[in-house]
C-alpha cells in the first residue's frame, strides 16, 4: 500500500465536508468551441480532384492548442481536408481548392503565400513513419538546416529539446549518430514528431500516425500528443474511433466529403446529435 | 447435382499424408526440375566466364616464362643437318597428308607427326623468329648451361653463347670471366640508358614543348596583326624565351652526345649455335639471361619481373615487344573522363524526365527514344563523333582558340576528349534509365516528409532524393563503364592510335592534354593481333593484353561496385 | 492481480481520470458517513438542526453521484477500459449507487428524528439503537477503507460484520415488539423508531454490497449471494 493512498484514507472524512461542489459543476459542463480561441478557420472549403468533388463546402473552426480529431469511414475526405491545412494537396495533379482556409486570419490559398513558410508553421506527421535515411541527429536537424540555421550549438540544443519533447531523448541520446532506420516503428514515429516540432510550428497535423504501430507504441504516441497540446494546435486524422476518443478534445465526423458533426469529444462519443454519427461510432454504419 | 461448394469440399484433401509421390507429373510438381534448370543456367554463365579468364591467362602468361633453350641438330631428308638453339613454344600433331601438301618431303610410314613451334630468334641473321620443326628430325637435343638469351632494343631476341667483351675496340674479357664482366657493364649501360631516357623523355621534351609554345605565341601575335615593328617588346620577349630554351637544349645536347658515346663504348662478342661470331653493341642489348641455369624459384621471380615490365613499359618493335603501359593508361583515363561527362548529363536528364517533366505522351516518347539509343550500333556513334565532335565542334574550337597552330589541327582531329564524349553519348541511355529507375523507387513518403518540413522541390531533390538515388546512379555508371571499356570500334574513328607519342596526362602545363590521341587496350589487341608483321610473336601478347583488359574492366567495375555498396548500406531499408 | 496499478498507464490522462473518480468516490463516502453519524446523533438527541444538516448534505451527495456517473460513462466511452480498469469503473458505478442509498437511508433516519422530536421523548431502546448505528457506521467506514486501499481482506471483514449486525437488528426488533405489547400507547413512537432501525440495518447491507464490489474489483470474483465461508475461501484464493 503506497503512502499516497494512506493519506487519502486519513483525509477522507475532512474531504467530505470540504469538497467544493461548485468546481465540480464547472468541469462538468463540456467545453464548447464557441469558447475557444481559433487557430484555423475553414470557410466553405470545396476540393475537387479533376471533376470529382472530394470536399463539400466544409466549414469548421479548429481551436487553438487543443487536439482536434477527424474521424470517418475510408474515403470520407478526412485526410484530404487535413492535407489542405499545409497545402500538401498541391502535389496532386488536378487538385483544385475553392473557399477559404485561414490561419491566423490569413487565407493560406492566397497567391502571396509562400508554401515553404506555411509548411514551416504547419508541421505534418504521416501515416507511415518516414525518417530520412540519415542519422537520428540529422533527421531532427533537417528542418533547421532548411531554415538556414547552421550554428552547431543552436542545432545541438534544439535536437535535444525536440527529442525530449517527443519523449525519445532517453532512448536515443547515446546513439544520435546512428541511422534513424535502426529505430523501432514507434520510435521512428516519435522521431518524426521530434523532427516536426524542432522547427517550432504553430500547428501539427497528424495523418493516422499510429496506424502502423503496435498498441503500446500507439499509447506512447497518444500520450505524447496529449503532452504536446499545451504548446501546439494539433489536428489528427484517425480511422480508429477509440483513438480519437482517447486523445482529442474535439472531434469532427466526416462522411463522403461532408462534415456531419463537429463538437466536443465527450459529447460526440456519449450523445452525438446526428444519427449518422451515432451509427458510425456505434458500428451500425453501412 | 452437387453445388459448387460441395464439389470443392469433395476435392479438398481429408488427410495430411502426402499422396501420389511418384511419376513425372509429381516430379514436375515438386519443383525440383526448376531448381536444376536455374542452377544449370547460372553454372553455364559462371563456367563460360571462368573459361574466358583461364583461356586468356593460359595462352598469354606463358610468354613471360623463361623457357629453356634447347640445342639440337635439325635435318630434313636430303638436306644437311643444321644446328639450332631454340625455345620450344608449342607442339601439335599434324597428319602426314597435310605436311606433304605443305611441301614437306615425308613418307607415309606414320599417319601423324609431331610438329613443334620453336623460337629461333636472331631475326637479323635468320630472317624469322619462329620456325615449325618436325619433332622427329630435331635430334641430339641438349640444354647447354651457358646458352644465353639476349634481349635487344631492335630485331628481337638473340640466342647464342657469350664469348667475349670488347671495350673501345679492345677485348677486356673472354672465356669464363665474360659473364661477370658483362653483368657489370650492362649495369653501367642500364644507368646510362636511364639518364638518356630522362633527358630525352623529360627535359628535352619539355624544351620542345616550350619552343612550340613560343612559336604558337609568335604566330598568334602575327594573326592579331602585330608586326615586329609595332610590337617590338612582345617579340623581344618571345625571342628571349626562345633563346633561353635553345641554350638549354644545346647544353642538353652536349650531355646527350657524351652519354651516347659512353654507351657505345662496349660491345659483346657472341657466338651463334652454328659457330658464327657476332658483335653486339651493348647499347642495343637490354638484358641477357641464361634460362638453363635458372631453378624454378629464380624463374618465377623472372616471370613476375617480365609481367611487371609488360604492364609498366612502353611498347617497342611495332608493339610486338616491350610493354603496354600507355594502352592501360589510355583506357583507364578515357573511361574516367567518360564517367565524369556521362554522370552529370545522365543524372540531370533523368531528373528532368522523372521529376520535372509533365508525365504524358511526349515524355513517354522521349523515354522510348532514349532506351532505343542504347541499341544503336557503336560504330554509328563513332561516325557521329567524327562528323560532329571532330569535324564540326573541334574545327570550330580550333578556329576560335587555336588559330595560331592551323593548319595543323589541335581539337579538330581525333583525340581523347572526343573519344570520351562519344562514349559518354553511347552510354548515356544506360545512365538515364538506371537513374530514372532509382528515382522512381524513392518512396513518395520521404519526399512528402521533406516538403512538409518546408523544403522546396529543389531542396528535396538535392537533400533527400538524389542521395538516396545514388546507388542506382552508381549502377548506371557500372553498366556504362562495362560497356565503354570494351568498346573499340567507335574509338578507331575518334581518337585511338596504334602508337601515341605521349600520354594525355604529363608534367607540362596544363597537365591534362585532352586533344591528344591515346592508346587503348582493345585497339591494341586488334592492332597486335591483326596488323602485326610478326604473327607468332604477337599471339601470346594478344592473349596477355586481352587478359589485362578484362582485369582492368574488372578493377574499374569493382571500384564502382564497392562505392555503390557503401552508398546502399547508408541508404538501405528504403522498402518495407 | 495488479490493483494499485491503475496509476501506471502510459496515458497520464487516464491515470488522472481514474484517480479523480476514486477520490470523488471517497469524498462521497466521507459525506454519507458523516450523514449517517449526524442522523444517528439527531435521532438520539432529537436534534432538528442536525437533521436539517443531513437533508442539505443529501443534495451534495446526489450531485456527486451524477458527476461520478458521468465521469464513468465518459471514461467508458473514451478509454474503453479493460480488465482491472473495467472492474474499477464497474465497481465505482455500483458503489456510488449504494452510497447514494446510504445517503437516502440517513435521510430517512433524520426524518424520523424530526418526527420523534415533536413527540414525547422516549428512552427505551435508544442505547441499543445507538450501538447498532455505531456498528453500521463502522461497517461503512470499513467498506470505504477497503475501497481506498483496494483491500479484499478488509472487505471480507465488513461482510462478516453484516451477519452480526443482522442478528443485533433482529434482537432489537424483538425488543421493540415486546415493548409495544407491554405498553401499547407507545406503539406510534416505537414504529417510528423501527423505521429508523430498519434504515440503519439497510445501510449495513449497502456497506456489505460495497465491500463485495471491492472484492470483485480486487479479486475479479463476484461474491454476491454467496455464503460467507465461501467468500472467505475465495478471498484467500482457494
Amino acid at each position: 500500500m503506497d503512502p499516497q493512498t494512506m493519506t487519502s484514507v486519513q483525509t477522507r472524512t475532512s474531504l467530505g465536508h470540504g469538497i467544493d461542489i461548485s468546481s465540480m459543476e464547472r468541469s462538468q459542463i463540456p467545453t464548447r468551441i464557441e469558447d475557444e480561441s481559433i487557430a484555423i478557420e475553414v470557410d466553405k472549403l470545396d476540393l475537387y480532384y479533376g471533376e470529382k468533388r472530394a470536399l463539400n463546402s466544409v466549414s469548421m473552426k479548429i481551436p487553438h492548442k487543443k487536439v482536434t480529431a477527424f474521424i470517418g469511414p475510408s474515403g470520407c475526405g478526412k485526410s484530404t481536408l487535413l492535407r489542405c491545412f499545409n497545402r500538401m494537396n498541391d502535389l496532386v495533379d488536378g487538385c483544385r481548392v475553392e473557399g477559404g482556409l485561414r490561419l491566423d486570419g490569413k487565407n493560406i490559398y492566397d497567391r502571396d503565400v509562400d508554401i515553404a513558410m506555411l509548411r514551416r508553421r504547419v508541421g505534418m506527421v504521416f501515416q507511415k513513419a518516414n525518417p530520412f535515411p540519415k542519422s537520428i541527429y540529422e533527421n531532427v536537424a533537417y528542418g533547421l538546416r532548411l531554415a538556414g540555421i547552421n550554428k552547431k550549438r543552436v542545432i545541438d540544443e534544439t535536437v535535444e529539446w525536440a527529442l525530449k519533447g517527443a519523449a525519445l531523448w532517453d532512448e536515443v541520446k547515446d546513439r544520435l549518430d546512428d541511422s534513424a532506420l535502426g529505430l523501432s516503428g514507434g520510435q521512428q514515429q516519435r522521431l518524426v514528431i521530434a523532427r516536426a516540432i524542432a522547427i517550432h510550428p504553430d500547428v501539427i497535423l497528424l495523418d493516422e500516425p499510429c496506424s502502423a504501430l503496435d498498441p503500446i507504441s500507439t499509447l506512447k504516441v497518444e500520450e505524447l500528443i496529449t503532452e504536446l497540446k499545451s504548446n501546439y494546435t494539433i489536428v489528427i486524422v484517425t480511422h480508429n474511433m477509440q483513438q480519437a476518443a482517447r486523445v482529442s478534445d474535439y472531434t469532427a465526423f466526416m462522411y463522403v466529403g461532408d462534415l456531419i458533426e463537429f463538437g466536443n469529444t465527450d459529447q460526440l462519443f456519449t450523445k452525438p446529435s446526428k444519427k449518422q454519427t451515432e451509427d458510425y461510432i456505434t458500428g451500425r454504419y453501412g | 447435382m452437387a453445388t459448387a461448394q460441395e464439389e470443392i469440399a469433395a476435392a479438398m484433401p481429408k488427410t495430411l499424408v502426402s499422396q501420389g509421390t511418384e511419376g513425372v507429373h509429381a516430379y514436375i510438381k515438386s519443383g525440383a526440375p526448376y531448381v536444376w534448370v536455374t542452377a544449370a543456367a547460372i553454372s553455364m554463365a559462371f563456367i563460360i566466364t571462368l573459361s574466358l579468364l583461364i583461356l586468356t591467362a593460359s595462352r598469354g602468361l606463358p610468354h613471360f616464362w623463361p623457357a629453356d633453350l634447347v640445342q639440337g641438330s635439325y635435318q630434313e631428308p636430303g638436306n644437311t643437318a643444321e644446328p639450332l638453339l631454340v625455345e620450344i613454344r608449342s607442339a601439335e600433331e599434324v597428319t602426314t597428308a597435310r605436311l606433304q601438301s605443305a611441301g614437306v618431303k615425308i613418307d607415309d610410314s606414320k599417319p601423324l607427326h609431331d610438329r613443334i613451334l620453336v623460337k629461333v630468334a636472331n631475326r637479323d641473321l635468320l630472317g624469322a623468329d619462329f620456325r615449325y620443326l618436325l619433332s622427329d628430325w630435331f635430334t641430339a637435343r641438349t640444354s647447354p648451361e651457358d646458352a644465353t638469351v639476349f634481349e635487344r632494343v631492335e630485331w628481337g631476341n638473340f640466342h647464342g653463347f657469350l664469348v667475349g667483351l670488347v671495350e673501345d675496340g679492345k677485348s677486356v674479357a673472354s672465356g669464363a670471366d665474360t659473364w661477370a664482366a658483362f653483368n657489370k657493364s650492362i649495369a653501367r649501360a642500364d644507368e646510362l640508358r636511364g639518364k638518356l631516357h630522362d633527358i630525352e623523355k623529360g627535359r628535352i621534351r619539355s624544351i620542345n614543348y616550350a619552343i612550340e609554345r613560343v612559336r604558337l605565341d609568335e604566330r598568334r601575335l602575327q594573326l592579331q596583326g602585330h608586326t615586329r615593328e609595332n610590337a617590338a617588346a612582345d617579340y623581344a620577349a618571345l625571342d628571349v624565351r626562345r633563346k633561353e630554351q635553345e641554350a638549354l637544349y644545346e647544353g642538353l645536347r652536349g650531355e646527350l652526345d657524351s652519354i651516347k658515346k659512353e654507351l657505345a663504348r662496349d660491345s659483346l662478342v657472341v657466338k651463334t649455335v652454328d659457330g658464327t661470331e657476332v658483335k653486339l653493341p651493348l647499347a642495343k642489348v637490354l638484358e641477357a639471361y641464361r634460362p638453363n641455369q635458372m631453378n624454378v624459384i629464380v624463374k618465377i621471380g623472372f616471370f613476375f619481373k617480365k609481367i611487371w615490365e609488360f604492364v609498366s613499359e612502353d611498347p617497342r618493335e611495332a608493339n610486338t615487344e616491350g610493354g603496354i603501359f600507355p594502352a592501360i593508361f589510355g583506357t583507364v583515363m578515357m573511361v574516367l573522363l567518360m564517367s565524369v561527362v556521362v554522370m552529370p548529363f545522365g543524372v540531370l536528364a533523368a531528373l528532368y524526365l522523372r521529376e520535372y517533366a509533365k508525365q504524358g505522351f511526349v515524355t513517354q516518347a522521349i523515354r522510348i527514344a532514349v532506351n532505343n539509343l542504347a541499341g544503336v550500333p557503336s560504330i554509328v556513334y563513332g561516325m557521329f563523333g567524327l562528323g560532329f565532335f571532330v569535324y564540326f565542334v573541334g574545327a570550330n574550337i580550333d578556329r576560335a582558340f587555336y588559330a595560331e597552330s592551323l593548319p595543323s589541327p589541335t581539337f579538330g582531329t581525333p583525340g581523347i576528349l572526343w573519344s570520351s564524349l562519344t562514349l559518354a553519348l553511347l552510354t548515356l541511355p544506360v545512365v538515364i534509365v538506371a537513374t530514372e529507375e532509382g528515382l522512381a523507387r524513392i518512396p513518395r513518403s520521404l519526399r512528402e516528409a521533406s516538403l512538409a518540413l518546408g523544403a522546396t522541390k529543389a531542396e528535396t531533390l538535392w537533400r533527400v532524393v538524389l542521395p538516396m538515388a545514388s546507388p542506382a546512379m552508381m549502377t548506371g555508371l557500372i553498366l556504362a563503364i562495362a560497356r565503354a571499356a570494351g568498346e573499340v570500334a567507335p574509338l578507331m574513328l575518334v581518337g585511338v592510335v596504334k602508337l601515341a607519342p605521349s600520354l594525355p596526362l604529363d608534367g607540362d602545363a596544363p597537365f591534362l592534354h585532352l586533344e591528344r590521341k591515346f592508346m587503348h587496350l582493345g585497339f591494341h589487341i586488334y592492332d597486335v593481333g591483326f596488323q602485326s608483321p610478326n604473327v607468332e610473336a604477337a599471339r601470346p601478347l594478344v592473349y596477355a593484353t586481352a587478359f589485362l583488359l578484362v582485369l582492368v574492366i574488372l578493377a574499374l567495375n569493382l571500384s564502382a561496385i564497392s562505392i555503390r555498396n557503401r552508398l546502399r548500406e547508408r541508404y538501405k531499408a528504403l522498402e518495407g | 492481480m495488479n490493483t494499485t496499478g491503475y496509476k501506471s498507464h502510459i496515458s497520464s490522462q487516464f491515470n488522472a481520470e481514474l484517480e479523480d473518480v476514486r477520490q470523488r468516490v471517497l469524498a462521497m463516502g466521507g459525506l454519507v458517513e458523516q450523514q449517517l453519524i449526524d442522523a444517528t446523533k439527531a435521532l438520539m438527541d432529537l436534534d432538528t438542526e442536525l437533521a436539517e444538516q443531513v437533508f442539505r448534505t443529501d443534495d451534495k451527495v446526489d450531485q456527486l453521484e451524477i458527476y461520478i456517473d458521468e465521469e464513468c460513462s465518459r471514461i467508458l466511452a473514451r478509454r474503453q477500459p479493460t480488465a482491472s480498469d473495467l472492474r474499477l469503473v464497474h465497481a465505482v458505478i455500483k458503489t456510488i449507487t449504494d452510497l447514494e442509498r446510504i445517503g437516502d437511508e440517513s435521510h430517512k433516519i433524520a426524518k424520523m428524528a424530526h418526527e420523534l422530536s415533536t413527540q414525547e421523548r422516549m428512552y427505551e431502546n435508544m442505547v441499543e439503537t445507538q450501538h447498532l448505528s455505531r456498528q453500521v457506521s463502522q461497517m461503512v467506514r470499513g467498506a470505504l477503507d477497503a475501497f481506498a486501499r483496494m483491500d479484499a481482506d478488509a472487505a471480507v471483514a465488513v461482510v462478516r460484520e453484516d451477519v452480526v449486525v443482522d442478528r443485533e437488528y433482529e434482537a432489537l426488533l424483538r425488543q421493540c415488539i415486546t415493548y409495544m405489547m407491554e405498553e401499547p400507547r407507545t406503539i406510534g413512537r416505537v414504529i417510528d423508531l423501527i423505521w429508523a432501525v430498519r434504515a440503519i440495518e439497510r445501510i449495513g447491507d449497502h456497506a456489505k454490497n460495497i465491500a463485495e464490489y471491492v472484492i470483485y474489483f480486487v479479486k475479479g470474483k463476484d461474491v454476491r449471494h454467496t455464503p460467507l465461508e465461501q467468500v472467505e475461501r475465495e478471498v484467500r484464493g482457494e
